[in-house]
């Protein structure tokens, strides 16, 4: 397939994948989530189980004019209980994405970690993977960590890395350019993200991980700019032209990808990683164009693959 | 050209012109008294022997050293010889130091003495680098540290690193290939010595080594000087294979690489200090007539 460098791209490209995908929606009896689920499913993406109370559900739909036949209604009782459903339609594969609706963020989260009733498998971590579309930038920027682990460990940076990668992957991109992200290229003691960088960059160089292109510690500019790579003189097989970019801290990344979306034009399409199945988490100060594009990238990851 | 050879280094030394002066603390007996004339004899340094003079005037009666051909420097005791010719040192009288028959604690903390020594900043590290000819291999290793930092940090391994790079490249290798030695070539988190390998190699990767050598590490030993073992391994990079330079991750591999090769492989070396203001020569009895002269040329080679 050819790479999609655009999240309209992504939207074409979901499209033409057949079949909808089974969505089960934690709470989902809020306008915002209600909006975002009926156009996916007006799409023809997904095929909705709203979990709730039906009547809250059914009065949201009418104020919203929203058909509430769109969707299959499931009772529950609390958020509580509605994410326990959602969590357990995943792992008993009567649902292929779960969402989170009108539930606190760490319920949601917590119920989705949880270690023997959840959609994490031991060993794995979970973190948030964002496709984030900017006008200055030829293509997308699949950007890690923007919500979930504060600092990364090298373990979680490394499966950071692997997500991120494998996202690309499906985007159509066999072997994308990951850049470590540090506030310099230089590997120093003071900044201790740097030395897994590269430690990362060595293994990925070792070829004991594969399928990416990897190099760290770099900035924004080496990772991201061929100018002012040109003008450090720095050599990175990165080049310039990075497709992940790996944040050292929650912050700097959190604080990258809205400063985007509030200056820069941006949008995104995000996702939860690690887990079993695609678990999609919304703000709602997003977009609704935003929204959507969650809902297309959580179609596209659903999708199965042949390995 | 790069100097392949032991025997090439001491022609290297000879033709340098003027010949660098050379301070041996406590030289008395035979071993360090019989060195030096041997160094001199190949035109490599002049010397100053600080010590006991009736005892050095014995020795090379005995030996037939012509004692006119040294400079003697009276003192008490091996502690104040040392400590002696460190002060000379400091004085600008000579370029490179050499241990006689005082202990290797007593030299290296006359060496190390904050006021008095020969450390050219509190921060600076003493290490030892090993320069090998092993009959199978087609060129020199420039190695360390096989004798004095027991298990180096990440700093002590970067001074490590600038000493090897150094030394190499006095030795007519412009860009010097260091390889970072582990027990793989994968960057196992669980070992120290491939981590820090990794951010080594990253570090030079960067520019961040000065000398401008081509660092990759970890590298096992066979990967690092075997070219066959690089093939099956599929290993990359130009330095697999083809080492200048070998950064061991302890004393105890570096210990057990050198004497291997000197014991049961028929290899010469010759060995310093590096870190004092001058180059430090440790030898010890045990080492061969030609090791300490190899050593001695080693030591006119980096002083400057």
């Amino acid at each position: 397939m050819e790479a999609i460098r655009t999240l309209e791209g992504l939207v074409d490209h979901v499209r033409t994948l057949k079949g909808a995908k089974r969505l089960a929606v934690a709470f989902g009896q809020d306008p915002n989530t209600i909006g975002a689920v009926s156009r996916a499913v007006k799409e023809g993406f997904v095929q909705a189980f709203l979990i709730g109370h039906e009547e809250k559900i059914v009065e949201t739909c009418r104020q919203e004019g929203v058909d509430p036949k769109l969707f299959t209604l499931v009772h529950g009782e609390n958020e509580v209980a509605a994410v326990k459903e959602a969590v357990r339609m995943a792992r008993e594969d009567e649902a292929d994405i779960v969402m989170k609706g009108l539930v606190d963020t760490s319920k949601f989260l917590g119920a989705v970690m949880d270690k023997e009733r959840g959609l994490l498998p031991p060993g794995e971590v979970m973190t948030y993977v964002c496709a984030i579309q900017i006008p200055q930038y030829p293509k997308l920027l699949f950007v890690s960590d923007t919500a979930v682990i504060p600092v990364p460990d090298l373990r979680q940076k490394k499966a950071m890395v692997r997500y991120a990668v494998a996202m690309a992957h499906r985007f159509g991109i066999p072997l994308p350019k990951v850049a470590l992200l540090g506030a310099a290229e230089k590997v120093s003691p003071h900044f201790p993200s740097t030395l897994d960088d590269a430690q990362i960059s060595k293994m990925y160089q070792r070829g004991q991980l594969q399928g990416a292109i990897v190099d760290g510690p770099l900035d924004l500019f080496c990772a991201c700019d061929k100018k002012g790579l040109a003008i450090k003189g720095v050599k990175t097989p990165v080049e310039g032209e990075a497709d992940v970019l790996i944040f050292p801290s929650l912050e700097a990344s959190n604080t990258f990808y809205k400063g985007l979306m509030l200056f820069g034009g941006g949008e995104l399409a995000g996702l939860i990683q690690g887990t079993t199945k695609p678990v999609v988490v919304m703000s709602r100060s997003e977009s609704s164009e935003s929204k959507f594009y969650c809902l297309s990238l959580a179609r596209l990851m659903a999708e199965e693959t042949l390995s | 050209m790069p100097i392949r050879k032991l025997d090439e280094l001491i022609e290297v030394v000879k033709s340098q012109g003027k010949k660098k002066r050379l301070i041996a603390a406590w030289a008395n007996d035979s071993h360090t008294i019989g060195a030096i004339y041997n160094a001199m004899d190949n035109n490599l340094v002049d010397a100053v022997l600080v010590g006991d003079e009736g005892a050095i005037r014995k020795t090379c009666e005995e030996n037939g050293f012509d004692v006119s051909r040294v400079t003697i420097v009276t003192a008490p005791s091996d502690v104040k010889a040392a400590e002696k010719a460190v002060a000379m040192i400091n004085a600008g009288e000579g370029e490179i130091l050499m241990k006689g028959l005082v202990s290797t604690d007593k030299y290296m903390r006359a060496i190390l003495d904050k006021e008095k020594g020969l450390m050219p900043s509190p921060n600076a590290v003493l290490s030892h680098v090993t320069v090998i000819e092993t009959p199978r291999y087609p060129k020199l290793i420039v190695c360390g540290d096989v004798a004095v930092i027991p298990l180096p940090d990440l700093k002590q391994k970067t001074a490590i690193l600038n000493y090897l790079v150094a030394t190499a490249k006095a030795l007519g290798i412009d860009r010097p290939k260091v390889a970072v030695l582990a027990a793989s070539e994968q960057v196992l988190p669980k070992m120290e010595a491939c981590v820090d390998a990794a951010i080594l190699s990253k570090m030079g990767e960067r520019g961040q080594i000065k000398g401008g050598a081509i660092i990759d590490g970890p590298l096992a030993l066979d990967v690092a000087i075997d070219k066959e073992s690089v093939e099956i391994k599929g290993i990359t990079g130009e330095v697999a294979g083809d080492a200048d330079c070998i950064l061991f991750p302890n004393i105890e591999s570096g210990n057990v690489f050198y004497k291997t090769n000197t014991k049961l492989a028929g290899a010469e070396l010759g060995a310093l200090v590096f870190g004092a203001k001058v180059p430090c020569i440790l030898s010890s009895r045990g080492d061969s007539t030609k090791t300490k002269l190899y050593s001695i040329a080693l030591g006119a080679l980096m002083a400057k």
